[in-house]
């Protein structure tokens, strides 16, 4: 993670992103900036709440819980941000996952020294030259994602928005386990991302 | 360089955040020790910061910016400090559970050449244990009831499939062929274990000890 004041305009020659987004958050590490921090709230808010709500696992109100946890830690956690390692949106969706993971083990009373976040840290590379191969393969997969069949679209869906183990995907949607991880592995495979070899 | 990697649904299931804690942390830990598979994990991160983006924006009520920016003041940012682990020291999310180092954990014997200690994840339905397998020494022929996942940790072991060294991440289900790993000859090894039924040993020497045999989640 950065020390504070490292990343910013600053910053020679980092291709920093420079998408409004990752501005916000580094005018919030630097100067606790809080119209920023609401111009985020606005745009990524109702995100968050689509993602609680995603496979109805959540109430409306943990759902508004979760937001408010998330836009706090976003706030608390902006000097960890580095623009050059994440797109802002990518780092955001990371805190709301883990949050999210957090809550569910809190609704069923889990007992663990552990928070998501200490099992799935950021993990950006430092390395500028995977720091390019990273941006490359966000903006990639984001492209591809909109050429997927629906089938395969359906079941990331329920993967990575709804959480859902593969197991339980497969038994929403009535499908043999088999079915479902093929699904994913294809799906995984046009979108280029796959175990070295 | 770890060879054994987890498969492509575990790194899946763990980029998602939908992996069971005890075996999300043993993913964690294989990424310390694998650089591939943590980009491949940052890439399929990407997946779901992809669909977060285009998810569905579910209106979201004007007082609760009201109430979250209330709180900031009382949630002052945090600093962060660069730090690096030790090349040789065990994974940061093993450190944290075992509060210490190998040495200061509480070992129980099992046989002349294995100790076994227990540690809390707090996952219900998964065992997290480290086995430590003095050099040349074997763990008992036994056979799976359930799923086991097996991370090298310090020296290494072989069974009849192959050797394994330190980042190797072994997945094995139940109903799999038993196997007997032994530690190389050269040092002590330590193995990090994930499982959710216990093994049943198979040779006649130990198997008076499958009753007493039972899984220690949480």
């Amino acid at each position: 993670m950065s020390p504070e004041g490292k990343h910013g305009q600053d910053k020679p020659g980092a291709e920093g992103r420079d998408d409004e987004w990752s501005e916000c958050l580094v005018a919030i590490a630097n100067s606790g900036d809080r119209a920023a921090f609401t111009r985020l709230f606005r745009h990524f808010a109702p995100l968050i709440r689509g993602f609680a709500l995603a496979g109805s696992r959540l109430s409306a109100n943990l759902a508004d819980e979760l937001v408010q946890e998330v836009m706090i830690k976003v706030w608390q956690k902006s000097a960890a941000y580095d623009p050059a390692r994440a797109a802002a949106s990518t780092w955001i969706y990371t805190i709301a996952r883990n949050s999210r993971t957090d809550l569910f083990r809190r609704l069923q009373k889990f007992d663990t020294p552990l928070a998501a976040e200490d099992v799935a840290p950021d993990s950006g590379s430092e390395e500028p030259f995977e720091q390019v191969q990273q941006r490359r393969n966000g903006q990639r997969v984001r492209e591809l994602l909109a050429t997927l069949p629906v089938d395969q679209a359906q079941i990331l869906a329920k993967v990575y928005m709804e959480g859902k183990s593969h197991a339980e995907a497969a038994a929403e949607l009535d499908l043999p386990l088999g079915t479902v991880k093929s699904r994913v592995r294809l799906a995984l495979q046009k979108l280029q991302l796959q175990m070295a070899s | 360089m770890a060879k054994h990697h987890p498969n492509l649904d575990f790194l899946t299931a763990h980029a998602a955040g939908s992996l069971p804690l005890a075996q999300a942390a043993c993913v964690a830990a294989h990424l310390n020790y694998c650089r591939d598979c943590q980009r491949l994990v940052d890439g399929l991160q990407e997946v779901g910061a992809a669909l977060f983006e285009q998810g569905v924006a579910e209106p979201v009520n004007e007082r609760l910016l009201d109430t979250v920016l209330a709180r900031l003041d009382e949630e002052p940012p945090l600093h962060f400090e660069n730090v690096r682990p030790a090349p040789k020291a065990p994974p940061p999310i093993l450190q944290r559970l075992m509060r210490g180092d190998f040495a200061d954990l509480v070992w129980k014997k099992v046989t002349r050449t294995l100790s076994i200690s227990y540690l809390r994840t707090g996952d219900p339905s998964h065992e997290f244990a480290l086995y430590h397998i003095r050099a040349g020494g074997r763990i008992p022929l036994h056979a799976h009831r359930g799923d086991e996942i097996t991370l090298v940790l310090q020296g290494g072991f072989s069974d009849a499939d192959g050797d394994y060294h330190a980042g190797d991440f072994l997945f094995r289900q139940a109903g799999e062929e038993s196997h007997a790993p032994t530690a190389l000859q050269s040092e002590d090894c330590i193995c990090l274990g994930v499982l959710d039924a216990p093994l049943r040993f198979t040779s006649w020497a130990h198997r008076w000890m499958n009753p007493f045999l039972h899984l220690r989640p949480g």
